[in-house]
């Protein structure tokens, strides 16, 4: 059977065997060993407790752990909510003001965390009672928290980008960089639809606001201050080069957590073990699906799949944009069914060589699949963010959420779209700092 | 066979203390590693790999606890489309399917370790650990993640409620 054969029956017993609702780590583990016993022989399986246990032990892994209890420490605080209060005081006469102000926390907050669905949850647990309170349509108080949300995940420090990092062998710290700009971009985009939705409903926010003086615009942001601090501290030393990126996340876990005992006075040990055991819980069902990934790459590549997928792609020599467009469709398609570290564990070692020989940039191309895999958070049918938001706010239910969310994911392709015609909204920061 | 659910549960519990203890270890060391060497400019031996160790080591032994608690991120597709009784035999054969597959880790884990302790390996950096104390984590880890396993299944074979993730939104934070 030749290996394209075999890489078609992978894909589908992958995508039915995921779909049953087995972890997506177990279910990524028995495909693996399945394909392998089948077409290797039984005997190929003694390796897999080693290859696992090879594909977790990288000291820039180590990272990723400490990235979640930074993300852990602030989520369990209200800093969150002081974030996007502060935000409101500058913002609350334009209007949509609220909305833009639970955007700008998200991509704030987005920084202070790997991950999008925390950020989802931290911020949304304030402003969007507080936005329907302040007469928000629900669509857009939900849908715009769902959206910003995704931010995390593209804004560093990033798990998905220390993932991408270390399954292409890309710099960290370059990746870092270069989510900036268009995260910020995407904040952008984000702000000016619900501007638009909001006077679209002839919704004037502010109206019967009290004003805010100097002193109180100043000071719930002090509150938050710290936290920026360290996250520019991390950014700084990672450029520099000072430290690596598990040094620095570590140090930033540390200093987060002492500032939410200081500032937010949480330190009973109670709390404490609260944030330590979330983290730790969510560490280890990130880090359990990349020793997964590792198992299934390995497999991968034994049985030549990935070489020969690679090869017969490159021998089409089609269009490159229309090549980029197939491989967006791929992920953006995966990543509605898959959490995003299990699609670039999958997908990045076959689409690395394809992309590197089509031209385009790596840290570029990291970009546009992150914010693929940020749609992937806010449609269904595994559309984390949206859970979260319902969570939150039960009443609104599914369906209007969605709706909700809907326009932000057409701003997510029109960004993508806009990268591809601007590249250097991802490789202008990048090439200015490391040259 | 309580007596066996309990045992098990409280195994995973104590599991789950444990990794959330390697993870604190790790970040201890690793500050305590950059204080060492970038305040006093001092070479580190032993912390990097310690650090790596103990990550390792908290992911594995604390996949049981995360298993009971229902933190492993699932993707409920097919389960969403079926009525009650086939939704249950999917369970069902999901649970068995990943049963073998951690009962082939758990078992190719504990043959690695045993060869490396028999044959008395060395990580190859200068501080040199033995290497079955970092291996130790696969066979207990994925041993016990196998144990909660034929926990599950014999819950959903004889119709127990499996235990139910807590519904904290702040701890709702899948990647």
């Amino acid at each position: 059977m030749s290996p394209l054969v075999i890489g078609l029956f992978i894909a589908i017993t992958t995508v039915v065997v995921l779909a049953s609702g087995i972890p997506v780590a177990f279910g990524l583990v028995a495909v693996a060993l399945g394909f392998l016993a089948i077409f290797d022989g039984i005997e190929s399986l003694t390796i897999s407790g080693e290859l696992f246990f090879s594909g977790l032990a990288d000291f820039t892994l180590v990272s990723i752990p400490m990235f979640i209890a930074m993300g852990a420490a602030v989520a369990a605080s209200p800093a969150g909510g002081d974030l996007y209060g502060a935000l409101d005081r500058w913002l609350h006469r334009v209007p949509g003001g609220l909305a833009i102000s639970n955007l700008g926390a998200c991509a704030i907050f987005a920084a202070l965390s790997g991950s999008s669905p925390a950020t989802c949850a931290a911020i949304g647990k304030m402003g969007i009672p507080e936005m329907r309170k302040r007469g928000y349509p629900a669509e857009l108080a939900t849908g715009s928290i769902a959206a910003g949300g995704t931010l995390g995940i593209l804004i560093p420090p990033s798990v998905t980008m220390i993932v991408y990092g270390i399954s292409t062998g890309t710099s960290i710290g370059r990746l870092f960089i270069a989510g900036i700009l268009p995260g910020i971009m995407l904040t952008a985009l984000f702000s000016a639809w619900s501007m638009f939705h909001a006077w679209k409903d002839g919704f004037q926010a502010g109206q019967e606001r009290q004003e805010f003086n100097l002193r109180q615009k100043l000071e719930q942001a002090a509150r938050v201050l710290p936290f920026l601090l360290i996250v520019a501290g991390i950014l700084f030393v990672l450029y520099g080069g000072v430290a690596t990126p598990s040094e620095a996340a570590g140090v930033g876990a540390m200093l987060c957590v002492l500032m939410v005992a200081v500032i937010y006075r949480m330190w009973s040990p109670r709390k404490l073990w609260r944030i330590l055991s979330s983290s730790t819980r969510e560490s280890v069902m990130i880090m359990m699906i990349i020793g997964a990934a590792a198992l299934f790459s390995y497999m991968l590549s034994n049985l030549f799949i990935t070489q020969s997928v690679a090869a017969s792609i490159a021998a089409l020599e089609i269009n490159r944009w229309l090549l980029l467009a197939m491989i967006n469709l791929f992920l953006l398609v995966a990543g509605f069914f898959l959490p995003p570290v299990a699609v670039i564990l999958m997908a990045a070692p076959i689409l690395m060589p394809i992309v590197l020989q089509a031209g385009f940039d790596p840290y570029w191309f990291a970009v546009v699949l992150t914010i693929n895999m940020e749609i992937g958070l806010i449609t269904p049918p595994v559309g984390l963010n949206l859970y979260v938001i319902d969570g939150i706010a039960p009443d609104v239910g599914l369906p209007k959420i969605l709706r909700g969310a809907l326009p932000y994911v057409l701003l997510m392709v029109l960004g993508i779209v806009l990268l591809c015609f601007f590249p250097q909204i991802a490789t202008w920061l990048p090439d200015l700092v490391f040259g | 066979m309580n007596l066996f659910i309990r045992g098990v549960e409280t195994l995973s519990r104590a599991c789950g203390v444990f990794a959330a203890l390697c993870l604190a270890a790790a970040s201890f060391v690793v500050c305590h590693m950059v204080l060492v060497r970038y305040a006093f400019g001092i070479a580190t031996i032993w912390q990097t790999e310690f650090v790596t160790f103990a990550v390792v080591a908290a992911t594995l032994i604390g996949s049981p606890y995360v298993l009971l608690t229902r933190g492993h991120v699932t993707v409920d597709l097919l389960p969403h489309y079926l009525s009650e009784k086939p939704r249950h035999r999917l369970a069902l054969l999901a649970s068995i399917c990943a049963w073998l597959a951690c009962a082939v880790l758990a078992w190719t884990g504990w043959s690695f370790f045993y060869e490396a302790w028999t044959e008395g390996w060395a990580t190859e950096s200068v501080w040199g650990p033995p290497l079955w104390i970092p291996l130790l984590a696969l066979p207990v880890g994925l041993g016990v993640l196998t144990l909660q396993y034929t926990v599950d299944i014999f819950k959903l074979v004889t119709g127990r409620p499996l235990e139910h993730r807590p519904t904290n939104p702040s701890n709702g934070s899948k990647i």
